[in-house]
């Protein structure tokens, strides 16, 4: 497989175009990701200078680590919740909001609104919703005889309170994808599926869900990566706690980094954090996409 | 109307309004004070709506120069976002050449590298070139994006092949068949990459945190998060704090959701 | 154009591998080798930077003492920046040290204190102290000794507080208590709280008797006390602190209290989260709770007229131990050795003129943190405070009647920032019944030692 020179020629080419992106990502992603798995290898004393090398040690450790192996429980726990609700939401909200119908576009507006709020101003305002003493979800529960939870002192609800938070806030950008997903879909299909009998939850699950397959796998790969390494709305809302309930991989890397300045323990984890995306990545385009209907 | 469009209507009205719930709820205690907030059962609206909280954020700190700053931040990052992505998606569509997958997997695979990973290297190369509290050190590093290359990739791929092999009989450039054809009819699709990249960069918190020192070259999310440090947390502050910031966005997003919608449709997001 | 770009890239990495590589300081861990030029030898710099993390009311009245000092003479120039809260502000302290970006001032909060010393980055506050013959006679003897390591002054005190109780006096009139003599040890909090815990029809609570947070910095004031060690080696501060000890009878009687209260439906539990624990008191959905003095000027304006305001001492075991007393809390301030010398000289004036009475009397009123000058209660804004707020009376009595000693100086350890956050953890799951306090405390000492350990390698 030699290269001729019209080979290089196109080559040369090619990159020029792709340069202003690659010396970017070189310098802002790449050359930083190896500096900190060459890291991931060493010792450091708490300003980050490197002392001693260590070899494996800081993965070693990891291994044997119960608060390691509750933070990846707690990971898995926060994107079991978080995705496929977030996902199943924002497609039942999308269908609603693909109608033609007058004024439909500030009901698109209103739900996709999240989209243009960021975690910290989310989390704000979650946290006055979830407040023990002002809030006012457990009001609302209790209008209807339930009594709510302290939400963020037990292991189980803080949990689900930040996964609440993460929903919400990732539920504007699922509801435009799938909304643009489901405005791709012919309308002869749909009228062929008709004159076939189909209606209702049929149609939903023969035709629109094959039809929008490509939206909703789009989203199960961007919404897990994303949920793996949100960060914002747990350091406002529970700080990792209780007992590490909500302390996910990244909240313990950001914990080990800037407040405990470990700096080589922090990026053993964080390559490992790494790892888990791309497999996981991977798994999902080698299984699930095999039942993606793609037009 | 028919009672199915009037369900329809309401189903939508109801789930609207629980979808924008949290923040209806913050525009509301914005303008509630504190000892009105701090009554229970809490209160959906204000009996006595007072302007205090805001003036309260504009006293504590300095929103005015804040939002300027995210805005020359984030407008620079759009530009920078759609010049190096729209430039790579044409190579990635158009351009014939070997190692052609591997680089985009290789740009796809920075989607996938937490921040954590780079952020204190990161750091430590802004400061070196003297970047810390200048608006390029808050912007160049999110100028590549390969999450817009791959939109833009898509919806490039959707333009006829005639074109090109017309362009090229014409003795037209790789450069000049981007320029004159491949924008122009890409404009959907560059609009909802800049909207996104924008709402990204204006959203972020901890790296422009990290890297300014001085308060006037901070940005809005940094600065509503030391609203909160007050001694005791005020919400109607906050609140009102939180709507300053939102303001923007949110008036971005309705003047482009159907733009994002639709430069999403035009088969983006499709295989 | 490929070799360009190799060759670029490869320029790229060892660029950045070098200015990592010097991000890296010099190592050694004591930090008073430092001999200063005669202070009639260094010109002060034209403008100097602060970082502070005072926020609201406490940042407007830092911001006084600076434009009070700018506007005293036409050398020097401070500008401050606020760098968000004593964490944040460490973490951004630490990137920066390793990058070389610091500035000439720093206030870090209480237990930075090791980690300042281990950085090598600080020029001892003693230096400057010892050249000029600065007067530190009449600072308060408890928050120079907590600041003091070897008896050497490592940062300059500056803003200092102590716990105390927080009570409602409205609440203890209703339960029939004598809202004048607020309850003290363990058991009479405990009985107050039973007393003061208020239910409704449906046998849903609507004020608890007593509400802490589960900070960490509060566990730590009840062993002090307690009159008991945290870690060893003197609270490590005889030698560098190799074990923590808290695992001990002292730690478990607090952890058994804690639990018993919230178990028996008198204690409310907020989670870690302080501000919400403050937020309960205000909204009187708990009658009691303890807190820093730093918060008394915030409560006052948000009670204001909803119901009266009592202060007490700090919660201590049933024996009321004679070694034990409060730790101080707060920051102080550091000198940072990377600035040139005119810098350091710059920020030392700035010093001098914060520890003046005048100063100190102002900040008082300003915030409800201490002087640390004991002269500053002779004068006249300081005098005013005390008549309007008698509440504070009860913190500087809290402080001047411990003893001073190794449990009351309160522990110095590298990883003391995670240390706390340990011991959060620890409390949170004694009171979510998922460990007994004896369990519980072990397992956070034993983490904690591997925890030292490691630190104490990284950093010899």
């Amino acid at each position: 497989m030699g290269w001729t020179s019209r080979d290089a020629r196109s080559f040369g080419i090619g990159l020029a175009y792709l340069a202003p992106s690659l010396v970017l990502f070189a310098a802002f992603v790449f050359i930083p990701l190896a500096q900190s798995i060459y890291l991931s290898f060493f010792n450091t004393r708490s300003t980050g200078a490197i002392t001693t090398f260590a070899g494996l040690d800081h993965y070693l450790e990891l291994l044997t680590s119960p608060a390691f192996r509750s933070g990846l429980v707690a990971t898995t726990l926060f994107a079991a919740y978080t995705v496929p609700i977030g996902i199943a939401l924002g497609l039942v909200l999308a269908v609603l909001l693909n109608q033609r119908l007058r004024a439909i576009n500030v009901f698109r507006t209103m739900m996709s609104s999240t989209i243009a709020i960021s975690a910290a101003v989310g989390a704000l305002i979650w946290l006055l919703l979830l407040n023990p003493s002002l809030g006012l979800l457990n009001y609302i529960l209790s209008l209807v005889g339930v009594r709510g939870p302290e939400w963020l002192i037990q292991p189980t609800t803080a949990i689900i309170a930040v996964s609440l938070t993460t929903i919400w806030l990732t539920l504007g950008t699922n509801i435009i994808v799938l909304l643009a997903g489901l405005q791709g879909v012919p309308e002869e299909i749909y009228e062929a599926a008709r004159l076939d009998g189909a209606r209702g939850v049929r149609m939903f699950t023969r035709i629109t869900v094959p039809m929008v397959s490509p939206s909703l796998f789009f989203l199960l790969v961007v919404d897990t990566i994303a949920v793996l390494q949100a960060f914002t709305q747990i350091h406002l809302l529970t700080r990792g706690g209780p007992v590490d309930a909500t302390r996910v991989l990244v909240y313990s890397i950001y914990q080990d980094a800037f407040q405990n300045f470990q700096f080589g323990y922090a990026s053993a984890q964080a390559v490992i954090l790494l790892v888990l995306v791309m497999a996981l990545t991977l798994v999902q385009f080698r299984f699930v996409e095999r039942r993606v209907h793609y037009q | 109307m028919s009672i199915r469009t009037v369900l329809t209507y309401a189903l939508l009205a109801v789930a609207s309004i629980v979808v924008a719930f949290p923040l209806l709820l913050a525009l509301s205690y914005s303008f509630m004070s504190e000892s009105e907030i701090a009554t229970f059962p809490p209160p959906l609206l204000t009996t006595r709506p007072t302007l205090d909280n805001y003036a309260g954020v504009l006293d504590t700190i300095p929103i005015g120069r804040y939002l300027l700053n995210s805005f020359v931040v984030s407008t620079a990052v759009v530009f920078g976002q759609l010049i190096t992505a729209s430039l790579a998606a044409y190579a990635f569509s158009f351009l014939a050449f070997r190692g052609r997958q591997l680089l985009f997997f290789v740009f796809l695979s920075t989607l996938m590298i937490p921040w954590e990973a780079t952020i204190i290297p990161n750091y430590i190369t802004i400061r070196t070139i003297g970047w810390l509290d200048t608006y390029q050190g808050l912007a160049v590093p999110f100028m590549a994006t390969a999450f817009g290359t791959f939109l833009l990739r898509q919806a490039f791929l959707q333009i006829p092949r005639e074109l090109w092999d017309a362009a090229r009989i014409d003795g037209a450039s790789s450069l000049r068949f981007f320029v004159s054809t491949v924008i122009p009819l890409s404009r959907p699709i560059l609009g909802t990459v800049a909207i996104y990249g924008f709402l990204s960069t204006y959203n972020q918190y901890f790296w422009p945190l990290l890297i300014t020192n001085q308060t006037l070259m901070r940005t809005t999310q940094v600065g509503i998060a030391q609203l909160r440090f007050e001694e005791t947390l005020r919400f109607g502050l906050v609140m009102a704090g939180v709507i300053m910031v939102a303001v923007p966005t949110l008036a971005l997003l309705v003047l482009g959701q159907r733009q994002l919608v639709r430069g999403l449709t035009a088969g983006a997001v499709k295989g | 154009m490929e070799g360009k770009m190799r060759r670029l890239a490869t320029l790229a990495l060892a660029f950045t591998m070098v200015s990592a590589a010097c991000g890296g300081l010099t190592p050694g861990g004591g930090s008073d080798s430092s001999a200063l030029a005669p202070a009639k030898d260094v010109a002060p710099a034209a403008t100097i930077t602060w970082w502070h993390a005072m926020s609201g009311v406490n940042g407007d009245a830092l911001n006084k003492i600076v434009a009070g000092f700018n506007s005293s003479q036409s050398k020097i120039k401070v500008e401050t920046v606020f760098q968000g809260n004593y964490d944040d502000l460490l973490a951004k302290l630490n990137t920066a040290i390793a990058s070389n970006a610091a500035p000439a001032l720093v206030q870090v909060y209480d237990i930075g204190q090791r980690y300042m010393y281990d950085t090598a980055q600080v020029v001892p506050m003693q230096a400057f102290i010892d050249r000029d013959k600065f007067n530190t006679n009449d600072f308060e003897p408890a928050v120079i000794n907590y600041y003091k390591y070897q008896d050497k002054l490592q940062s300059m005190p500056f803003n200092a507080s102590t716990p105390m109780l927080y009570y409602n006096k409205d609440a203890f009139k209703e339960a029939g208590l004598d809202a004048s003599k607020p309850p003290v040890t363990f058991t009479e909090i405990a009985e107050a709280a039973k007393k003061l815990t208020k239910k409704d029809a449906s046998g849903a609570t609507v004020r608890f008797g007593f509400g802490p947070s589960i900070y960490g910095w509060l566990f730590e004031q009840l062993m002090a006390t307690s009159g008991a060690l945290y870690a060893d080696n003197g609270n490590g501060r005889d030698n560098r602190a190799t074990k923590v000890v808290y695992n001990s009878a002292a730690g478990k009687a607090i952890l058994d209290w804690w639990k018993a209260g919230v178990d028996g439906g008198y204690f409310f539990n907020p989670g870690i989260d302080n501000d919400g624990a403050a937020n309960a008191f205000n909204a009187q959905k708990t009658a009691m709770y303890i807190e820093s003095t730093a918060r008394l000027r915030g409560h006052i304006t948000t009670i204001a007229g909803k119901f009266e305001l009592g202060t007490g001492l700090y919660p201590r075991p049933d024996s009321k131990p004679k070694e034990g007393g409060n730790i101080i809390g707060g920051a102080s301030l550091y000198i940072m050795k990377s600035r040139p010398p005119a810098e350091q000289q710059a920020a030392w004036e700035f010093v001098k003129y914060a520890m003046t009475p005048a100063v100190q009397a102002q900040w008082q009123s300003d915030t409800g943190y201490y002087p640390i000058v004991k002269a500053a209660y002779d004068q006249g804004p300081s005098k005013e405070w005390s008549t309007k707020y008698p509440q504070f009376l009860t913190a500087i009595t809290a402080i001047r009647e411990s003893p001073q000693n190794r449990m009351t100086n309160g522990a110095v350890l590298g990883v003391m920032p995670q240390a706390r956050q340990r011991t959060q953890k620890m409390i949170e799951s004694v009171l979510l019944g998922q460990a007994t306090s004896q369990v519980a405390l072990d397992a956070a000492v034993t983490e904690m030692n591997a925890a030292i350990d490691k630190y104490n390698k990284a950093n010899p």
